[in-house]
């Protein structure tokens, strides 16, 4: 007859873990000048929103984390949040088995057990990345509409310059909806 | 009186014999009249699926014979999937003395004033003159497997069909098992076989069934020339009603990664043979793409899911929502042929044919055209807006 013994096995894990999230889209710029021209009038708009000029690209960081690049040439924009973590996990778990079987046993209990953490793990990174998804979705509203300023300014302006190309500027006038009428003498 | 006279009528030598063949050649035999007769006959089409029946190497004349009696039925099958509408092709003759080649940067359009262009209108039978639809043993081929598959059973136990050249014979005879097994299990079993995937008429008109992660359509040449045209012309409604009825069923797809599939395999598609189209000087035969998309512009109804997993990735789903959008950039690129078609001039060769696109893009108009713009630009956008249409109003 065999005897019983209880076997104990505990483990724990930490990992350090990169979770992030991103778009792409392209801003709506009308052809109105020569693209080098446009891009130099949209990266001056976006400089006074905190970009910093980079060659052919437009960055910025907020202090949340997003992270935007405007390629100036194409107009598109990309927008960027990631997070890093620390995640500790352990488990401590116990089961009753004869003697003779204690080395198996032990081993089987600690293939659960890794198994167990990893999945816990996997559970906790794949929250961190909702997460981050998240708060991705609330920022990119403000976003959308920041940009959207920053390039209807920039048309205007290349408009404005168009303008000035095919004759005298009278007048321009920029009404409250946002509707911009300029007048040239040819 | 009438019933003695019939009776005196009918000679012995009058009797025509039943045919007889073995089961398995019967079988083959009610597959391919199963699926050349059309949805009428399609009834039980799952039944006849799972009733495996190994089939011998080998057939014998008279199954041959009534194998060759059932294709012949083809062209009618055509007919009544909708080649029998009136309607207007392109046809081009090469003319005797080879124009110039095209200058440098001018669309491919330009190189086919080379051709005399006319514009043939009326039925099927009366745009063309009488063409024989090709089958190779590979319907044979096609069949037998067919027969011999237990699409009951698991796909892993299932035999796989090599990929096989095809003549468009055989790629009509793909198109329409796809066509019959589109509502059962056997539709998927259908769209993993190389011998399906390799049917460039399968992908025209099922790209959705045959969606899957890195495939690529084959060359869709064959299908603008020649019978192949012929066939496409036939399908013609059938492939916009299907167009149609994918783009709406968009609207409820929720897990963004068949969605992306999806639209992989329907970009594909369609710029394959749109390219295919433009280089045989044949766009008409892509105004299915119009007349699918016409009644979701009309209708303001966009293509593109109500929402997608929200426990998915911004990026997936972003990606998701731009790969929506294959139909509508079929259309916008139908818009800078378009554009093409109103600088043909009136004394050019393809006139004729530039006034028949003209015409049949009307369907769309520089509303809808507009209109497919938007919608790409709201598909890529970094905040969607909600995907109401003009039928259906937001609670």
């Amino acid at each position: 007859m065999s005897r019983a013994i209880q076997i104990r096995v505990s483990e724990s894990v930490v990992r350090t873990v990169h979770v992030e999230d991103g778009v792409q889209s392209q801003l709506e710029m009308l052809p109105i000048l020569a693209r080098e021209r446009q891009a130099e009038l949209l990266a001056t708009e976006l400089e006074r929103q905190g970009f910093v000029r980079d060659g052919k690209t437009a960055r910025r960081k907020d202090p949340d984390g997003l992270e935007i690049t405007v390629e100036l040439e194409t107009a598109t924009v990309t927008v960027r949040l990631a997070a890093d973590a620390e995640l500790a996990e352990s488990i401590e778990r116990r089961a009753n088995v004869g003697v003779e079987r204690q080395s198996d046993a032990e081993a089987a209990l600690r293939d659960d057990v890794m198994r167990d953490l990893d999945e816990r793990l996997t559970q906790r990174t794949e929250a961190l990345r909702r997460e981050v998804t998240q708060r991705l979705e609330r920022k990119l509203g403000d976003l959308r509409k920041e940009l959207d300023e920053a390039v209807g300014r920039a048309t205007v302006a290349a408009l404005t310059e168009k303008a000035a190309s095919l004759g005298h500027i009278e007048s321009v006038v920029t009404d409250e909806a946002g509707n911009v009428a300029i007048k040239v003498k040819l | 009186m009438t019933t003695e006279l019939d009776a005196e009528e009918l000679d012995v030598d009058d009797l025509e014999e039943i045919p007889q063949v073995a089961a398995s050649e019967h079988d083959l035999i009610m597959m391919a009249r199963t699926l050349v007769m059309g949805p009428a006959a399609q009834d039980d089409i799952w039944t006849l699926l799972c009733a495996a029946r190994p089939c011998a190497p080998q057939i014998g004349p008279t199954c041959a014979a009534l194998l060759e009696d059932t294709l012949r039925h083809a062209w009618r099958a055509l007919w009544m999937r909708g080649g029998a509408r009136p309607a207007a092709s392109i046809s081009i003759s090469a003319a005797a003395p080879p124009a110039p080649p095209a200058a440098p940067g001018a669309p491919a359009w330009a190189s086919a004033s080379s051709r005399t262009v006319t514009i043939t209108r009326g039925r099927l039978w009366e745009r063309h003159a009488p063409a024989p639809l090709p089958f190779t043993s590979a319907s044979l081929v096609f069949l037998r497997w067919l027969v011999a598959t237990p699409f009951a059973a698991p796909a892993s136990t299932l035999t796989q069909l090599a990929a096989m050249p095809l003549s468009i014979g055989d790629q009509l005879l793909v198109y329409l098992a796809l066509d019959a097994a589109r509502t059962t299990p056997a539709v998927r079993v259908l769209a993993a076989q190389p011998f399906v995937r390799a049917a460039p008429l399968a992908w025209l008109g099922h790209a959705h069934a045959l969606a899957r992660r890195g495939a690529a359509p084959p060359s869709f040449g064959p299908l603008t020339e020649g019978v192949g045209a012929i066939v496409v012309e036939a399908l013609a409604g059938e492939l916009a009603r299907r167009w149609y009825a994918v783009e709406l069923g968009k609207r409820a797809m929720f897990e963004p990664e068949p969605l992306l599939d999806l639209g992989a395999a329907q970009d594909q598609t369609l710029t394959g043979f749109m390219t295919a189209c433009e280089a045989a000087a044949r766009r008409d035969l892509a105004a299915f793409v119009l007349d699918a998309a016409a009644p979701l512009l009309l209708r303001n109804v966009m293509p593109a899911p109500l929402q997608l997993d929200p426990n998915t990735t911004l990026a997936v789903r972003a990606q998701a929502r731009l790969a929506a959008g294959s139909l509508v950039r079929a259309v916008v690129r139908w818009g800078e042929w378009d554009g093409l078609h109103r600088g043909v001039r009136y004394f050019d060769d393809d006139y004729p044919a530039a006034q028949l696109l003209l015409e049949r893009f009307e369907t769309i108009g520089p509303t809808g055209l507009g209109r497919a713009r938007h919608w790409l630009t709201e598909l890529a956008s970094l905040v969607p807006s909600p995907t109401a249409s003009d039928t259906v109003t937001a609670p």
